[in-house]
This record gives C-alpha cells, sequence and structure tokens, in this order.
C-alpha cells in the first residue's frame, strides 16, 4: 500500500457511518440491475419458449412470387405496342414437392439441431352434426417431437400412436369439446376438394395457446398427403430450429443460398414477439442504469461532502509537497473502494433477490414461479457499470480537490 | 552561502479592489540564520511567507531557494520541492487528526520515497525524542495537547531534513514555556544542522532572540 492508498483508507474508516451509506447505494444499483436484468430475461425466455412451442426458428415454404411475371418480353423496337389485359399471378406450384433433398441438404449446416416436415391445410372436423373448422397438421413425429416436444403436451394418447394407424388423429382439446368428442370417437375430415374421411381420435393434446387449442389437429404427415392426394414426398414447410434461435437471421441466410422457397426466420413473422422482447430489455435497462445514476449521484454527494470536510487536511498535503495527481489518487481511490465493496455486496444481494424470485409461486399458464434466468454476463455489466458510475462520482469531487488553493484555505 | 533570495517582489489583491500589498522587496536570506519577518497585522508578512512557501505563485519578480529559482516552476515540480527543501509550521499546528502522531510525523518523507518505510521510522523517533514528545507515537493527533501538536507539527516540518523551515506563527497560540521550547528547538537546528529558519512572528521577544529581523511596513521593507 502506498502513502496515498493509505491516506484514502485512514479518510474512509474514519467515517464508518458514511462509508456504510455510500457503500450501500452501490450495493442497492447494482443488485437492482441484476435483479431487474435476470427478471426481465426470464420472462423474455419464458415468452419465446412458450412460441417456440408451436413455431419453428426458421420456416421454408414456397410463396406466392411478389411480382407479376409477363408473358412476353417487353418489344424492343418502338414501332411494336404489348398490350396484356388482366394479367394474374398464378402460382404454378403449391407447396414444396420434394421436401427430402432439402432436408437433407439442411442437415449439412452444423448449427441446426433439427428439421421437420409438415402438411397443413384448413379442413373441417364433423362429429354428427357439430361441426368445427380445424388446421389440420401432417406431422413427421419423430421430429415434430425433437423440436416441439410435441409430446409434452398431449393430456391423452401418445405421438407415436400417429404412425400405427394411417386413420389415427390428435385434437386440440378445446376442438374436442367443441365438436364433443373424447379419445376412442370418430370423427369426419372434409377437405376443401370435398374429399371427406373418417379419423379415429387416439388422443388429445393441450398446449396453454387458447387459440391453437380450439383448431389443432394432428395426424400423420403421410396420412395428409393420403387425405390430399398429394405425392409421398410433399409438404407444405420445412421447419428448421437452430442452436441459439437469435441467430436465426443469419442461419436463414445461409439456407437461402441452398433453396429457391421462400426462408423466413421467426423474427420476420413475429415482430411482435421480437419487438416485445426488445422493449423489456430497453425498459430493464433503463430502470437498472437509472438506479445506478442515483446511486452515482449519492457517492457524488458523499464524496463531495468529505471533500469539503478534509479541505483544511488537503492544504495541509499539498503544503507538504503533495501534488494535485496525489490528491486526485487519494479521493479516487476512497470512490473506488467504495464501488467495489458496494460492487460485490451488489451481486451477492442481486443473487439472492433472483433465487427469491425464482421461488415466489405464480401460476399462470405454464408458469409455476416468477421467471427468472441466472446469466453471468448481466452479473458482469451490473458491477462494470457500478465501477464506471462510482469511478465518475469519485472523480469529480476529486478534481475540484486537487485544484483547491492550499493558501487560501491555509490563511483562514 | 545564500539560501534564499528574494528579487524586486510585487504583490496585488485584486478582490474585492486593486491592492498593492508587497511593494519591491528584496533581500538575501543566508544558510543556517534564523530570520524573523515582523510587522503588524495587514502589513504583508504572511503573503511574503507564502510566496517564499512557493504555494503561492501569483507575483511579479524572481524567488530563488537553494541556487534554483523557483519562479515559473510548474504546480507539480513546486509541490515535489516544497517535498524536499521546505519545512512547514503554522500557528494552528494543522496535524491530520485521524491519523497518529507517528504516521503525521512520516507523511512527507513517505511521499518524498527516498529513504525506507524502517529509516523513516528510526529518524521520526530520534525527531520525537528531541522534540521530547516521545511516547505519543501511536497516539491520534486529536487526542494530544496543543503544545505537544505544536511540536509534532515541527517534528513533521523536520522529517525530510529540509534546507529551509518556515513557520507561520509557530508560537502563535502557545504559552510561553511551550513557546521557550520551540525557539529553543529552532535555534539548535539552525546552529548544529545549519538549517535556515524564517518564521513570521508579532511576539516581539521571539524576534529579538532571532539572528536577523526583517520588518514589512505597508508592504515595504523597513
Amino acid at each position: 500500500m502506498n502513502i496515498n492508498q493509505r491516506i484514502a483508507n485512514i479518510f474512509l474508516t474514519s467515517r464508518v457511518r458514511q462509508l456504510l451509506v455510500a457503500v450501500l447505494s452501490v450495493t442497492f444499483g447494482i443488485s437492482m440491475y441484476v435483479f431487474m436484468n435476470s427478471f426481465m430475461s426470464g420472462v423474455n425466455e419464458e415468452q419465446t419458449e412458450i412460441t417456440f412451442t408451436a413455431m419453428s426458428h426458421i420456416k421454408i415454404y414456397n410463396e406466392l412470387p411478389l411480382e407479376v411475371q409477363t408473358i412476353k418480353p417487353p418489344p424492343t423496337d418502338s414501332h411494336t405496342v404489348l398490350m396484356v389485359s388482366n394479367n394474374r399471378n398464378i402460382q404454378y406450384t403449391e407447396g414444396i414437392q420434394n421436401v427430402d433433398p432439402i432436408k437433407e441438404e439442411l442437415s449439412q449446416i452444423p448449427n441446426i439441431t433439427g428439421v421437420t416436415a409438415q402438411l397443413n391445410q384448413n379442413v373441417f372436423i364433423r362429429n354428427g352434426v357439430s361441426k368445427a373448422s380445424a388446421s389440420l397438421s401432417g406431422i413427421e413425429t419423430t421430429n415434430e417431437d425433437d423440436l416441439f416436444n410435441t409430446s409434452d403436451y398431449l393430456v391423452e394418447g401418445k405421438l407415436s400412436d400417429l404412425d400405427k394407424q394411417s386413420n389415427a388423429i390428435i385434437l386440440g382439446t378445446g376442438l374436442a369439446k367443441n365438436i364433443g368428442v373424447r379419445t376412442g370417437n370418430n370423427v369426419t375430415i372434409l377437405t376443401s376438394d370435398g374429399l371427406s374421411k373418417s379419423f379415429k381420435v387416439v388422443g388429445l393434446i393441450e398446449t396453454g395457446a387458447n387459440m391453437a387449442d380450439r383448431t389443432r389437429a394432428l395426424v400423420s404427415i403421410q396420412a395428409a398427403r393420403q387425405l390430399l392426394s398429394e405425392n409421398r414426398s410433399y409438404a407444405t414447410e420445412v421447419l428448421v430450429n437452430i442452436t441459439d434461435y437469435n441467430d436465426a437471421q443469419g442461419t436463414a441466410e445461409i439456407i437461402k443460398q441452398l433453396t429457391d422457397y421462400k426462408v423466413e426466420p421467426w423474427q420476420e413473422g413475429n415482430e411482435q414477439l421480437d419487438s416485445s422482447n426488445v422493449l423489456r430489455d430497453i425498459i430493464a435497462i433503463a430502470v437498472s442504469l437509472t438506479i445506478l445514476i442515483v446511486a452515482g449521484f449519492g457517492i457524488y454527494n458523499i464524496m463531495n461532502m468529505t471533500v469539503n470536510e478534509k479541505i483544511k487536511e488537503i492544504a495541509i498535503l499539498k503544503a507538504m509537497g503533495f501534488n494535485g495527481k496525489d490528491v486526485v489518487e487519494i479521493f479516487l481511490t476512497q470512490s473506488v473502494i467504495i464501488g467495489l465493496m458496494g460492487g460485490l455486496t451488489g451481486l451477492m444481494l442481486g443473487a439472492t433477490i433472483v433465487k427469491i424470485i425464482d421461488n415466489v409461486p405464480f401460476k399462470m399458464g405454464p408458469l409455476t414461479t416468477l421467471p427468472v434466468t441466472y446469466d453471468s454476463s448481466d452479473y458482469l455489466m451490473a458491477f462494470a457499470f457500478g465501477i464506471l458510475i462510482t469511478f465518475i462520482a469519485g472523480y469529480l469531487p476529486a478534481r475540484k480537490a486537487s485544484k483547491l488553493d492550499p493558501v487560501d484555505i491555509l490563511r483562514g | 552561502m545564500t539560501a534564499l533570495s528574494v528579487n524586486q517582489i510585487n504583490k496585488h489583491f485584486y478582490d474585492p479592489v486593486d491592492f498593492h500589498v508587497l511593494k519591491d522587496i528584496s533581500f538575501d536570506i543566508k544558510q543556517g540564520e534564523f530570520v524573523a519577518i515582523i510587522g503588524k497585522s495587514g502589513s504583508g508578512k504572511s503573503t511574503l511567507l507564502y510566496l517564499l512557501s512557493t504555494m503561492d505563485t501569483d507575483y511579479d519578480g524572481i524567488i530563488s531557494i537553494n541556487d534554483t529559482q523557483v519562479t515559473g516552476l510548474s504546480q507539480n515540480k513546486l509541490a515535489s520541492f516544497r517535498n524536499e527543501h521546505i519545512g512547514f509550521v503554522f500557528q494552528f499546528h494543522f496535524l491530520l487528526p485521524e491519523f497518529s502522531v507517528l504516521d503525521n510525523i512520516m507523511l512527507p518523507a513517505l511521499k518524498l520515497k527516498k529513504k525506507s518505510k524502517e529509516e523513516i521510522e528510526d529518524k521520526a523517533m530520534e525527531l520525537l525524542a528531541l522534540l521530547d514528545i516521545k511516547g505519543l507515537e501511536r497516539k491520534k493527533a486529536s487526542k494530544i495537547s496543543g503544545g505537544q501538536q505544536q511540536r509534532v507539527a515541527i517534528a513533521r516540518a523536520l522529517i525530510n531534513s529540509p534546507a529551509i523551515i518556515m513557520g507561520d506563527e509557530p508560537t502563535g497560540n502557545l504559552d510561553s514555556k511551550n513557546t521557550n521550547i520551540v525557539f529553543d528547538t529552532f535555534r539548535q537546528l539552525a546552529k548544529e544542522q545549519g538549517q535556515t529558519i524564517i518564521a513570521v512572528t508579532h511576539d516581539d521577544e521571539f524576534a529579538d532572540k532571532c539572528d536577523r529581523i526583517i520588518e514589512l511596513s505597508d508592504g515595504m521593507l523597513v
């Protein structure tokens, strides 16, 4: 410990209560930062997780071309006029005719964790006189389960039952209730082309999202192809999950090189979700930074008081040959010590609050306790901001102290 | 040998109105001299001392200490110059109250960093013995009597063996017994160690015993 640090130390410890107040203000600021950010990212993560139970990170499908294609190229010489009346945008192919090569190529990309094909079609479901519209999904049961943990949401039956019988169907609980069927009953499916086929209910699914539960019907993808008279490699969309859903846009760019179909990362189709995540993050950072800045003002105030109180001592030190840099060092050391002490206790308090929040019961939807995350970067950021703010709050009074003219003070 | 030389010093105060405090002051002080600066209150004697101490740099003229011209040096250079060459004793002792007596004495030497901590401590103990305040070293500076505090302040001024010791009414608030102790110490230092002593005082008895008296009146030498 050099002489300046020793002086700083003695100045600090001579006023224990003031030191405590300063440390506590940093502690409070940093723990709130940790708490706010852990809680907000917990909420975000939970929200996203719920969303991804029914949605993949990247979706590949056949989209109607945006531009109407001209039948003939425009005339090159000025004597000819080309007139096309009632030009239409016609989709020549529907769905993805051959998904196997696409799936093959996708499996080469390293950060892709799962790929599944779906055949989705709006149909009518009928049980006697009750009728309801439903969105029928033909799914590859194993892949689907890998991506969405679908079997976790089955309240009755097993997902693999769909593969055992070609006429097996799983209905959303709301849908089953609407048309009054239970597991074991038969329903009739009517397609938009007028075909009808009888299916047997082998299970019920409930995700917690009411809209989905009232319309969802699952069959195996083969059964769906059969129902809609499509070829054995047909699908309407290919769904892709990757290791980190935040990278979806980047990975989508890579996939676009491989296929002409529309590749859509989840952010594109769900801007409301993405924006609410970002907004919550902004609120969390704004609130916690405000608290840290308020703590900074507290330190500034206390350091200012200390400088005023020690004004005579500063003059004496200067008279003895301590220069401006020494004085800055003495007072900056004090605020950095306050910052470090407050920072460490703040991290501990923050972690404790997060732990408590994690155990607060909150029974709504799929939640049982309040959602939080344990992310070391939150703690690092809190600490870094805390130190930065105490540094600035300490530097300003320190600089003022260093500029004091000892003669004015000693002469009295 | 000249310890301190002052050449054509002029000093103004501008606040609240222009006031010419020191007018064309020039003098030399020899090494080992014990000089008293006297004058009526407001005559500019304290102002002169603060100029000599290098703390106040706002003046016209030239001051040299130990053949070094201090006029025009940067604040940081002046600070380290003070640290090494000038010892200070103030009227109101001005110790750091939260520090122990020993720490107070050692501070300028710890800042100078020319000696190890052990050597500095030995030297500080020596000074305590010299000033007859041995046994107080572990006490807090705020917990000893005024006369003792003043002697601690002198010990602090002596720790770096400065060439010049300056006192702003060093005995100003001491009783006659303590005044005598302080005076005798200064006397002894000037004689035995060749240190130059400059003290501002309005104690005529004190001044009479010095080698030389510089008297100021209305900012001019008398």
